[in-house]
């Protein structure tokens, strides 16, 4: 008895020391050849820079492994715990990580995508809302952090209507379409593809495009580590290039772009070109325009929309504080832009 | 716990349920050793702590006590205007999920019961559902919940129906069981006495099974409770479950930890509280 708890002593006091471990690995080697890169489930370039192997054509001394993650959340906890490079990560939990208590040293790098169409707020026939204020005293679902739930509050906040006037539900997409077919629901700002089947059945009241034009625009991202920009900044740029291969392939030719796109989100061509057409793709030579990335002597708007996704944030109590422009300005990465998107 | 019956033989009369947890008696000079041992245990898990979160520094991977403190503080009392997390309290979160519990492990208790005793007396029933029952344990939760959701809605039904039938099964194996495993002797005794079918098992078999029955009910609300982060995961705010997830989501490690605590205290608690009411109820258990 005495020797097994001598031994479980042993192994709690074992235990933090490998944690730490852990943490500590990140890719900051200069030696270590490999990318750990984090990739989402969402209708955007980064899934044709996947399916085309661009990277590991234009890496190939370079490991390159792709892991799938569900959500923003769980990319910025893989940060924390050092274990990814690079990511395609939501403007709303970007904004999350750059803030207190997280604090996440990785820099923006790229605007993989602008929600358009195919984020929206669709309220159910039946419901009698035709309008945003019409909210008022309504049940509506969108899944809590998430770039849905930061428009659904912007354009709640834009109609006049106070959130507590309405009833806002936690639920996933797939819950949502499940929920909204039983008439539980009386409207839901959600995404492709159960946004399809809400507009069947439904009214669109605003759509993320609208709120993008009116100043509140969410936006997919592409950050990388801190500590992997300074060890490994050609494969940075390797990176970014493939990345603008891809949305050239977008505008120029949506049906092969259609295609790679289908055949990692398991749709078929057409369904993945007509998801495609909803989102806006930025050309690559816009990322260095003031109202995005900029450049490096002189960052975009991007830094803006991020602290005032913070704000949000901190009004909503899920951050500590709000980080001050000069710091987001500097979590943003334009080095060489636009030259080396080339 | 898997509980697969022996057919007892036909001559045994001996009162064949054995305690499956016997609360040990300690003499009054260990009790206090016990106390200073489990105190010093924390003591030891609290420096552990202290020491893992200052080593990593990141309250992300491990948040500091002080930390948890801060975020207990917090959610328990009003402040900037803000009440509680999410604008409940910790202790109406808690309160939402133990009714939860209560609701759907009285319900699974119940269901649990009457279907042990079915499956105890009428062996056919018994060949039929005893399968599905132990088909039903072994599945989890969070896997037939999004049924649930389609078939109920995202309120409180398909949360009660889930906790329910988390708490169903142990019972029922328990309860069918100690009822198969009566005493024959008795059983036998009270028929020659003139006693219907009902009669012997209302006043012999089900007595004699009472105490597996409510070893069967403890880990029945166990499984509850441990399926409540299961049931909210979908619509669970208010509710200590919900909290938790949506602390997760926004990467507050200390008010995950704290949900942790508030979840396995209140855990302790009712356990304590069903241990008293079964001495209570069955003072001869541990005793045959």
């Amino acid at each position: 008895m005495r020797k097994i708890l001598s031994l479980v002593a042993a192994a709690t006091l074992l235990l933090p020391t490998a944690c730490g471990d852990g943490a500590a690995s990140g890719g900051g080697d200069p030696d270590r050849k490999s990318i750990r890169i984090a990739y989402q489930a969402f209708p955007s370039g980064d899934l044709i820079v996947k399916n085309q192997g661009l990277l590991e054509k234009a890496l190939p001394d370079y490991q390159i492994t792709w892991t799938k993650f569900d959500s923003g959340a769980s990319i910025n906890t893989a940060f924390v715990a050092g274990s990814v490079d690079i990511a395609a990560i939501g403007s709303s939990p970007v904004a999350r990580g750059l803030s207190a208590p997280l604090n996440i040293p990785y820099q923006v790098a790229f605007v993989l995508d602008v929600a358009g169409d195919n984020e929206a707020l669709v309220a159910r026939k039946g419901s009698g809302v035709t309008d945003v204020s019409g909210l008022r005293g309504k049940k509506v679902a969108t899944p809590f952090a998430s770039t849905a739930h930061y428009s659904l509050l912007a354009a709640l906040d834009r109609a006049g209507v106070k959130e507590s006037d309405v009833t806002i539900v936690d639920l996933e997409p797939q819950d949502i379409q499940a929920a909204w077919t039983r008439g539980d629901l009386d409207a839901a700002y959600s995404w492709l593809p159960s946004l399809d089947e809400l507009r069947k059945t439904g009214t669109v009241l605003v759509t993320s495009r609208e709120l993008a034009t009116a100043g509140k625009p969410t936006l997919d991202l592409g950050v990388v580590a801190t500590d992997f920009v300074t060890a490994h900044p050609a494969a940075v740029d390797a990176w970014r290039k493939a990345q603008s291969q891809a949305l050239n392939l977008i505008h120029n030719d949506p049906a092969a772009a259609a295609k790679s796109v289908g055949v990692e989100l398991n749709l078929s061509p057409e369904e993945a070109q007509r998801q495609l057409s909803q989102g806006v793709f930025l050309k690559p030579a816009d990322l260095a325009s003031p109202a995005w990335l900029g450049t490096s002597a002189a960052k975009g708007q991007l830094a803006d929309n991020l602290v005032s996704a913070a704000q949000f944030l901190k009004t909503q109590q899920k951050i500590d504080a709000v980080p001050d422009l000069a710091t987001v300005q500097a979590a943003i990465y334009a080095e060489g832009l636009p030259d080396v998107l080339g | 716990m898997t509980t697969t019956v022996p057919a007892p033989p036909a001559a045994d009369t001996s009162i064949g349920a054995p305690a499956a947890t016997p609360a040990a008696a300690t003499p009054h000079g260990g009790r206090r050793r016990r106390v200073l041992l489990r105190l010093l245990a924390l003591v030891v898990l609290y420096a552990l702590w202290e020491i893992a979160a200052r080593a990593t520094r990141n309250p992300t991977f491990i948040p500091s006590p002080g930390a948890v403190w801060h975020q207990l503080i917090q959610t328990s009392t009003t402040h900037d205007g803000i009440r509680g997390y999410s604008g409940r309290l910790l202790i109406e979160h808690l309160g939402v999920s133990l009714r939860r519990i209560l609701i759907g492990s009285v319900i699974g208790v119940a269901g649990g019961v009457l279907l042990g005793v079915v499956m105890g007396t009428v062996s056919w029933i018994r060949v039929v559902v005893e399968p599905v029952v132990t088909f039903i344990r072994a599945l989890p939760p969070l896997a037939y919940f999004s049924l649930f959701i389609i078939w109920f809605g995202i309120d409180e039904t398909p949360k009660l129906w889930l906790l329910s039938i988390a708490a169903l099964p142990p019972v029922a194996v328990a309860t069918a069981a100690a009822v198969h495993s009566a005493p024959t002797g008795l059983v036998e005794a009270a028929q020659a006495l003139g006693a219907s079918r009902a009669r012997v098992i209302r006043d012999v078999v089900l007595p004699n099974a009472l105490p597996e029955i409510f070893t069967g009910i403890r880990i029945a609300v166990g499984v509850a409770y441990s399926s409540v982060v299961a049931a909210e995961t979908i619509n669970g705010v208010p509710g200590i479950g919900g909290m938790i997830r949506d602390a997760q989501r926004y990467s507050q490690t200390d008010v995950v930890v704290l949900g942790l605590f508030a979840i396995g205290l209140s855990g302790l608690l009712i356990d304590a509280l069903l241990r008293t009411a079964e001495s209570r109820l069955i003072p001869w258990r541990g005793q045959l």
